[in-house]
């Protein structure tokens, strides 16, 4: 790996001016060029660093809400003066840190062995180990906690329970991990299979030996993508509320997250102490980004050089069972489980009735299905705005690793910082400065109180995955190949749309289901913002636990995930298809 | 291209979704119950003509919206599950003060110069019948052995309804409540999130009961046969009022004052009573055990509301709360 640094030294001329004499063509590529990294700019600046900076304003200003600017700093003090605070912040990282540590442990291997060899039934394991992500995280940890918790369904089952296990500090790991680790999978299974086979066969002919090849060339080129998709479980883990608020607030144990929530919630509302926990966990985030960039910096990852790719798996040999055996133990404990206890309780008639054959019944499917139409306008309203910001941000998504890996405009650290931020950003945050941001009396229109907002909303939240996937993508692919398009007199967008986005497009599509399965079952933001009168998935499960109807919210997720699986099924099957034409 | 055309296109879409709703319309922010404020929309769209939109959420997001949108209100009415918002928003000058025709049976604690109950909840001990411990019949007796570890509380930060128990406990009997909260966290009770939250292990039977839950949505799961049973303790318990209010803010305010008096006719509490709630307005029939046949604690004065803050972090600080 050499330096960077050489690379860029022979960087496309499209991006050094003044290194040759501008022709014609050069000339209108490098206003394609701007013209793309302005676009990028202003669509982050409206979608990000708006919200976000009134979150920075209501930390600063407290009355900013009620319009005044008065007394700065008036809230400071007394919110970074709560002994807690270190706690808190402590508490968070420790769950980060754990959270990634444990996602990495079982994610790499497993996106190692599906990027590289040829695993039984792989089609299969994708599509389970993308279920996770489509079932929201409360009620994972609400299947998980009627799984596991005293008289849960293992315990009627097979008479023993794991409680103290699952409400501890422990049990909000293995959780979350479980709900985060489809990110990690996908990054890397999808990054080995770009790039670590072919080279490591160069290396195994050279004569290294397999293990050899995997730790000096494998895994290292796979590298940006593990770093990416685990900074972005990080962000995620530090983010979420519903699983330690669930499981580990009865052990004592708090986070920054459960502090927000508390401030607004608790009466009275405190917004300026929210926003100073916000920015503290955007501080956290920021960290662990710099720390990721650090880790990136002075590598290159170009692997992708447009010669035909080998896609030849390697075979799996005597490991074929233990391998097999592996994933489907993954499978198990990460989508079977929680799925079964949901499906359980989505069947029982009452939850006292426990599984038991006399307490079987459709009820609540039919009680679904009896709410004029209301369960599936919420449907097709999820589905239609997880498909709206799957399309939004992975366009986005594109642009900004674009201009952040292949140009060197000024301020692109700045532009992947501000991709990068919202995923650390409690959703009930984002909200809030989403709130603050457009109601103001002197816009001309505003998409608040619309279902514009809410895709406002999503995107915000969820730009970081395709931004990290497709960046992840583009470092592997050499810069030859877009010069060899310009000195063919193609320019920058041509060779982005010709060249880039084919070879882009897995990582990009695995992204952009992962937007759609996150969007489309969103609860926190969607709490706080959804317009009067519309009506989402989450929102409508959500609104029957409050009613004490576990069954019918747990049905309404089995609906939910059966409708979004069999979508996301058709779309891969669908582009596989093209792809082998 | 493509790419200038998406980009077009977003633009685009930002701009075409800044349609407004429906001019005219009034907007009602209301925390639970979930059917009831569609209902009542519906029925009052269909007697007056007038479209009411509707934004649920719990207190704290229906609080934390008004909150940030103070600068720009948009909520003409509110109706929360927490009578303090009520008074708290009052104290503000939020409020219009309005007195309806139709709230002249509801009791005078349960309304004010400018908000009014929409309907009661109280507070109950809400129990597993098949969790084989003996019927608690009062708060005391889940500090039983029996009740080891078996016993969940609403977490009194995220819910209302659980603050207002704790404070009126506190107030009624001072020293003797916190001997009780002290037993009952020596005897394992756990404080588990918001209302939904505490009573869902309960039905499964890892917990045998819930130390104050808000007893309608109990009475619902129970007549949808569930095994448990809503208990109003024998000492005393606290009686919920969810207050209704308009907003001086309101651009709608005749419609507002309308929609009010809709929900406190006999149509509109007869829709509240359906989901197991007192009416507010004691002339209406309830399909429950009504106020009358529940042993309420006295009424708090003012410095008991006041010293709620207090009170909460004595019991977070007991409970270990952050």
């Amino acid at each position: 790996m050499e330096a960077a640094t050489r690379t860029t030294a022979t960087r496309p001329a499209a991006t050094q001016p003044k290194a040759t004499r501008p022709t014609a063509t050069r000339t209108t590529a490098i206003r394609a060029s701007f013209g793309l990294t302005g676009a990028t700019i202003a669509a982050l600046a409206v979608l990000v660093a708006l919200p976000l900076a009134f979150v920075f304003l209501q930390a600063i200003f407290p009355a900013l809400a009620q319009g005044r600017f008065t007394e700065p700093f008036g809230h400071l003090g007394r919110t970074l003066g709560d002994p807690a605070l270190l706690e808190l912040t402590l508490n968070t990282l420790k769950l980060g840190a754990c959270v990634v540590a444990l996602a990495a442990l079982i994610g790499i291997p497993l996106g190692t062995l599906r990027g590289l060899f040829n695993v039984p039934f792989a089609r299969v394991w994708d599509v389970v180990l993308l279920v996770p992500f489509m079932i929201p995280p409360y009620i994972a940890a609400l299947g998980w906690i009627m799984l596991l918790q005293p008289r849960g369904y293992v315990q009627q089952l097979v008479g023993v329970h794991a409680g103290p296990l699952l409400f501890s500090f422990g049990g909000v790991v293995f959780v979350m991990t479980l709900n985060v680790l489809p990110v990690v999978y996908f990054a890397v299974s999808r990054g080995m299979a770009a790039s670590g086979s072919r080279l490591a066969d160069v290396g195994r002919v050279c004569g290294g030996g397999a293990w050899r090849c995997f730790w000096r060339i494998s895994l290292p080129l796979a590298t940006p993508g593990i770093a990416a998709s685990l900074l972005l479980v990080f962000a995620m883990a530090i983010e979420e509320y519903g699983t330690p608020a669930a499981l580990a607030a009865n052990a004592g144990f708090f986070v920054l997250v459960t502090g927000i929530e508390r401030r607004f919630s608790e009466w009275p509302i405190d917004l300026p102490g929210a926003s100073t926990l916000s920015l503290i966990l955007v501080a956290l985030a920021m960290l662990a980004f710099m720390f990721q960039r650090r880790l990136m910096r002075g590598r290159t990852f170009e692997t992708a050089t447009g010669k035909p790719i080998d896609v030849e798996l390697r075979a799996l040999g005597p490991w074929r069972l233990p391998v097999t055996a592996l994933f489907a133990l993954v499978a198990l404990v990460a989508t079977v489980a929680p799925l079964c206890a949901i499906v359980a309780t989505a069947f029982s008639r009452t939850l006292s009735g426990g599984l038991a054959l006399s307490n079987l019944s459709w009820v609540h499917f039919r009680a679904i299905a009896q709410t004029g139409g209301d369960a599936m306008q919420a449907l097709g309203t999820s589905l239609a705005l997880g498909l709206g910001a799957a399309l939004l941000t992975g366009v986005l998504g594109l642009l900004v690793a674009y201009c952040v890996v292949k140009t060197r405009t000024r301020g692109r650290v700045l532009l992947d910082a501000l991709a990068m931020l919202p995923n650390t950003l409690p959703g009930i945050v984002v909200g809030v400065g989403l709130i603050l941001a457009w109601n103001q009396k002197w816009w001309p229109a505003t998409p608040y109180n619309t279902w514009g907002i809410l895709l406002l909303a999503y995107c915000c939240l969820l730009l970081p995955y395709p931004v990290r996937y497709a960046q992840a993508a583009l470092q592997q692919i050499g810069d030859s190949l877009e010069a060899a398009a310009r000195v063919h007199g193609a320019g920058a967008v041509t060779a982005l749309v010709r060249i880039l986005l084919p070879l882009l497009a897995p990582s990009l599509l695995a992204a952009m289901l992962l937007v759609f399965a996150v969007a489309s079952r969103e609860l926190v933001a969607s709490l706080l913002l959804a317009p009067t009168g519309v009506q989402t998935v989450s929102l409508f499960i959500w609104r029957q636990f409050e009613q004490g109807s576990v069954g019918q919210g747990m049905a309404m997720s089995v609906v939910t995930v059966l409708v979004t699986t069999s979508l996301m099924l058709t779309v891969t099957l669908w582009t596989q298809r093209r792809a082998a034409r | 291209m493509q790419i200038r055309n998406s980009v077009l296109g977003l633009c685009l879409t930002l701009g075409a979704v800044v349609a407004s709703p429906a001019a005219n319309a009034l907007t009602v922010y209301t925390a639970g119950p979930a059917g009831l404020a569609k209902q009542l929309a519906d029925d009052f769209k269909k007697s007056t003509g007038i479209t009411v939109d509707v934004f649920q959420a719990d207190t704290g997001k229906v609080m934390a919206r008004l909150e940030a949108e103070a600068g720009n209100p948009r909520a003409d009415i509110v109706i929360s599950a927490s009578w303090d918002s009520a008074l708290d928003l009052d104290k503000r000058g939020w409020l219009l003060p309005y007195v309806s025709p139709n709230a002249a049976t509801v009791p005078a604690a349960y309304k004010g110069p400018s908000y009014v109950a929409q309907g009661l909840s109280a507070l109950a001990i809400v129990w597993n019948t098949q969790s084989g411990t003996p019927r608690p019949k009062d708060w005391n007796d889940l500090t039983q052995p029996a009740f080891k570890d078996k016993v969940n509380m609403p977490d009194p930060a995220q819910s209302g309804t659980a603050l207002e128990l704790l404070s009126g406990l506190q107030a009624a009997q001072n020293d003797t409540a916190w001997k009780l909260f002290s037993a009952l966290k020596a005897n394992g009770m756990a404080i588990a999130g918001p209302n939904a939250q505490a009573m869902n292990p309960v039905l499964q039977g890892a917990k045998a009961a819930v130390f104050g839950a808000v007893d309608y949505v109990a009475l619902g799961s129970q007549a949808s046969g569930e095994a448990i049973e809503v208990i109003f303790p024998s000492s005393g318990t606290v009686i919920a009022a969810r207050p209704m209010m308009i907003l001086k803010s309101s651009k709608a305010a005749a419609d507002a004052k309308r929609f009010i008096d809709f929900v406190l006719s006999n149509e509109g509490q007869a829709r509240v009573a359906a989901t197991f709630l007192v009416p507010a307005r004691t002339d209406v029939p309830s399909r429950r055990p009504s106020v009358k046949d529940i042993k309420a604690l006295p009424a708090e004065n003012d410095a008991d509301r006041a010293g709620r803050q207090a009170l909460l972090e004595r019991f977070s600080t007991l409970y270990q709360r952050k």
